[in-house]
């Protein structure tokens, strides 16, 4: 329930019980008081009636006094003369309205009668109108005679002696009972009782009312006989005395029901006014909840209400302050000031959502090298580099454009190009823009930028697809060794076969779809067939051959290569014993990756794989990239030198693309160094990369160290090579890599070179040109 | 006792006395009655009359005078005792008014409205009870005893009438106002030898002066 209702209805209950029981109240005391003034009636009423009957018998008692004492009539009795004597009576009675006069002897015998059907010489009961014992005047009394009813009084005439009575009385009929209850205001019935009959009352009752409606009476028994009662009741309609109080109780009603409807209103309103502020204080708590800060509290009054408005409003400063702290937090990146990943998704997404004129490219931007600035130059000169680049980045402040740094060495940017522009065009003036170095501390620093590109809404519509796009973009150019690289449907697995890529790989595993391939090493100088570097291809059931850049990149980004470098050592050393077995050894080579280097026990499954061929592990030769050596270089070398003291040969894969120098290899246990084919398919053109070549040959010659070159495609740069004394080369000059029957029968009829001699001891690493010297023909 | 009632007792006695000495000349020989009335508690029955009435002889008219005077709105004697024929005159001793009238059947007479005393008297001639009363003062009452007998007494504080009657036969009367039936005459002989007579009255019951009377 709202609580403007609840708050409402309660206050107009407790109105409505007030009211109710005052109401109550007053109806009860209306009811009693008129009980009471009834009771006061009739007791009054009772006095009054008892008193007019007193009056009727006084005035009797005059008017018979007034007979007896006329000599004249006195004279009349004495001479008891009959008719003047009722004349006499009926003259006084008549002055008086009386109903009854009799004239009888002492001992109430009718001497002469008046008005009545009583005739002289009847018997009078004149004992009932005399008090026992008394002879006095003027008593009164109450007879039926005839179903009718008399106030009697009986009076002496004395001359002087007593000598007759005068008897005179009213009857109490309809008009007398009228007349006696007219003072009271009250209804009086007499009832009479002859024997056990109750007959047919005198009542100034109307006709039925005693039936219609409560009465309260009171009885005066006015003669109380075995043969004979009379009764007088006095009544009075409660209805009627409650009349009165009924119209106050309708009149208090009609006040209350007004009341009630005027506190309904007045609860509303009370109501209202409190929950009003409530609800707009409740909106603007909504309002703070869904983040808009500035939408002010619009609530100003003195009371409770004003207070918790004014620190609500206060809440809601300290909020936003917060918020924005918290925001600038989440959305920037603190060193440079540029946006962070969040940020800059956000930005993208609205920028993809503003406009669709004209298309809006991605540029993902990683500094390769950074990781040695850090490393040799400290964290300061980095800061100080990425506050450059940034700074470039963000130089001609572009509308629609946005920079993010998204971690330590990679950078994003967006830009809205004009309709048609070609999104290479402006990677490669990005790029042009980085290519400058970065100068600190009047330092010049060489930062090398890879550059990977989308474009929405070719490549992808929503920010993150275009990241990603970028993403892969950049990922292939690293890859390809190329600086810039724009986004190609090619390079995108698709989304679900990205998810399920790793348990296909689990199930290439299991169900052996992964295949060796073989790539032959050879001599340079004699063209014999020296070793065989053992690469891998998944015949995928559904792709089909898939080469190693599908699924070994994501291999090493999920930890799964670990697995696959276990199972190439395993089938490698295999294959390697099965043709050492056979009388035809040849070394083989396996990529080994950071991971493998990472794990502790990586020597001991190298040794377990040895021990279970039965190979040579003069045969072995694990090919190292330089950049195994980054991450951890202590437990890489120690590594290097526990799989070193196995016996099997160490090669540096790739050099020359990383940071390594030749230096370094000095203090490692490694026996070969392979040219990183970018070198070997530009030294030809190129005299920088050729003296690159040919310092590296000399310093690992140098060292002690065998020379392969990797990617030889033309016989010039074999030649080339072999003039520089390279040792060993590979590529698709002599033969591109091949499953394992092609590569035995292609091996079929070639020289090769002898490898050097299982002697069940750690064979110490020796120069490829003397070892070449070795060799023996196939 | 009321000093003025014994005044009008001893008037009476000598009334009597004068009777007696009337009588006396003839008959020397009487002899002593005395009656004793009593009321039914056996107190004297004040101012109760006893009369003998003889049975052998009726005594002749007598031609007396007799007054009853009204002082202090009574009349007075209340009870008078006269002889058949007797004159009696009612003088007013009081400063107001009186009037006196009787309906009784032996004397009806009225006197108009008088003070002092009338020149007439009235003759009381035929025997009976006359009961008197004032037409203008209610509590007026007064019994006149019209007898035809010489031999009559009201009993004195004493209680005891005494007579000196002749010896011969007598029926004797009581009366007394308080009294609401007639007492029966009582056959007495008188002799010689002095008589002692005893009656006790009832005055308790309701009281018919008219109804007493014989």
């Amino acid at each position: 329930m709202l609580l403007r209702t609840r708050i409402a209805v309660t206050f107009f209950l407790l109105v409505a019980a007030v009211l109710a029981a005052a109401l109550a109240v007053v109806s009860a005391a209306n009811r009693h008081n008129a009980q009471r003034e009834v009771g006061r009636q009739l007791d009054v009423g009772a006095r009054v009636f008892l008193r007019a009957l007193e009056t009727n018998r006084e005035q009797l008692t005059q008017a018979a006094q007034a007979v007896a004492a006329d000599y004249a009539f006195k004279e009349a009795v004495a001479l008891r003369d009959t008719d003047t004597l009722a004349s006499a009576l009926q003259n006084a009675g008549a002055r008086l309205g009386a109903a009854v006069e009799v004239l009888t002897t002492l001992h109430g015998r009718v001497l002469a009668a008046s008005g009545t059907n009583i005739k002289p010489g009847m018997p009078f009961p004149l004992a009932r109108l005399l008090r026992p014992g008394g002879m006095q005047d003027g008593n009164s009394a109450i007879l039926v005679a005839d179903g009718r009813i008399y106030q009697l009084v009986a009076v002496q005439v004395r001359s002087p002696l007593p000598v007759a009575w005068v008897v005179m009385g009213f009857a109490l009929d309809t008009k007398a009972a009228r007349e006696l209850a007219a003072p009271t205001a009250l209804a009086l019935t007499l009832s009479v009782r002859s024997g056990s009959v109750w007959t047919t009352p005198i009542t100034t009752l109307p006709r039925g009312a005693a039936r219609s409606g409560e009465m309260v009476t009171r009885s005066i028994t006015l003669v109380k006989r075995p043969q004979l009662e009379v009764v007088a009741t006095l009544s009075r309609s409660l209805t009627d005395a409650l009349a009165p109080f009924e119209r106050l109780t309708r009149v208090l009603f009609l006040i209350a029901g007004a009341s009630l409807v005027g506190s309904a209103f007045a609860a509303f309103w009370l109501a209202r006014n409190i929950t009003r502020p409530l609800r707009q204080l409740t909106d603007a708590v909504d309002h703070i909840r869904g983040g808009a800060y500035d939408v002010p509290v619009s609530v100003h009054r003195r009371d409770e209400l004003g207070v918790l408005a004014e620190g609500l409003q206060v809440m809601q400063r300290a909020v936003s302050t917060r918020d924005q702290a918290i925001r600038r937090l989440a959305y920037d990146d603190p060193l440079t000031g540029l946006m962070n990943r969040t940020a800059f998704v956000e930005a993208l997404t609205t920028a993809l959502a503003a406009a669709p004129a004209g298309p809006v490219a991605v540029a993902l931007i990683n500094l390769h090298r950074f990781r040695r600035i850090n490393e040799h130059l400290g964290f300061a000169v980095g800061d100080a580099v990425l506050v450059t680049i940034a700074a470039r980045l963000t130089a001609p402040p572009a509308a629609g454009a946005a920079v993010a740094r998204l971690n330590a060495d990679q950078f994003a940017l967006f830009t809205r190009l004009p309709p048609g522009a070609d999104t290479t065009a402006w990677g490669l003036a990005l790029q042009s823009r980085l290519a400058e170095p970065a100068v600190v501390h009047a330092q010049p620093l060489d930062v090398h930028a890879t550059i990977g590109l989308a474009a929405a809404p070719a490549d992808a519509a929503a920010a993150e697809d275009l990241m990603r796009c970028a993403d892969l973009a950049l990922e292939y150019a690293r890859r390809e060794k190329r600086a810039l690289a724009s986004y190609l449907p090619t390079l995108t697995p698709p989304a679900r076969d990205q998810l399920s890529l790793l348990g296909e790989l689990r199930r290439a595993l299991d169900a052996d779809e992964l295949r060796l391939y073989f790539q032959p090493k050879w001599e340079i100088a004699s063209r014999r067939v020296a070793a065989a570097e053992v690469l891998l291809r998944w015949q995928h059931p559904a792709r089909g051959l898939l080469g190693p850049g599908v699924f070994l990149p994501f291999a090493e980004q999920t930890g799964f290569i670990r697995q696959i470098t276990r199972w190439t050592l395993d089938q490698a050393a295999a294959q390697g014993a099965r043709w050492q077995n056979a009388g035809t050894p040849l070394p083989l080579a396996i990529n080994v990756t950071v991971d493998d280097l990472a794990d502790a026990s990586f020597h001991l499954s190298v040794a377990r794989a040895l021990e279970r061929h039965g190979l040579d592990p003069a045969l072995l030769t694990l090919e190292v990239t330089e950049s195994g050596f980054i991450d951890d270089p202590k437990q890489a070398l120690r590594m290097l030198k526990a799989l070193a003291a196995l016996g099997v040969k160490l090669s540096i894969d790739d050099f020359g693309t990383g940071y390594s120098s030749l230096s370094h290899l000095a203090h490692m246990p490694v026996d070969e160094v392979k040219i990183d084919r970018s070198f070997v398919q530009q030294f030809e053109a190129d005299p920088e990369f050729a003296a690159v070549v040919r310092s590296t040959i000399d310093m690992g010659h140098r060292l002690g160290l065998r020379v392969v070159a990797e990617g030889i495609e033309t016989e010039s740069a074999a030649v080339l090579l072999g003039r520089m004394h390279c040792d060993l080369g590979q590529g698709y000059l002599l033969a591109k890599p091949m499953p394992l029957t092609e590569f035995e029968s292609w091996l079929r009829g070639r020289a090769r070179v002898a490898p050097a001699v299982r002697t069940g001891t750690v064979v110490a690493p020796t120069g490829g040109r003397q070892r070449a010297n070795k060799g023996f023909p196939a | 006792m009321n000093p003025r009632r014994s005044v009008h007792a001893a008037l009476v006695s000598a009334a009597v006395a004068v009777a007696a000495l009337l009588s006396g000349g003839r008959c020397a020989r009487a002899t002593a009655v005395t009656v004793q009335v009593k009321s039914g508690t056996g107190a004297p029955a004040v101012d109760a009359v006893v009369l003998f009435e003889p049975r052998d002889r009726t005594p002749p008219p007598a031609h007396a005078d007799a007054i009853i005077d009204q002082i202090h709105k009574r009349f007075s004697p209340h009870v008078t005792v006269i002889r058949t024929g007797t004159s009696v005159t009612f003088p007013n001793s009081d400063r107001i008014r009186h009037q006196v009238y009787s309906f009784s059947p032996a004397k009806v007479f009225s006197m108009k409205l008088y003070a002092g005393s009338p020149k007439k008297a009235v003759v009381f001639d035929k025997p009976g009870l006359v009961v008197l009363g004032c037409n203008i003062h209610d509590t007026m009452l007064a019994f006149v005893l019209v007898v035809n007998t010489p031999y009559f007494a009201k009993v004195p504080a004493s209680g005891s009438a005494s007579f000196d009657l002749p010896p011969g036969r007598y029926s004797m009367r009581v009366w007394d106002e308080a009294l609401g039936t007639p007492v029966p005459a009582r056959p007495v002989v008188v002799a010689a030898a002095p008589l002692q007579l005893s009656i006790a009255l009832d005055l308790a019951g309701a009281h018919d002066p008219v109804a007493a009377w014989p």
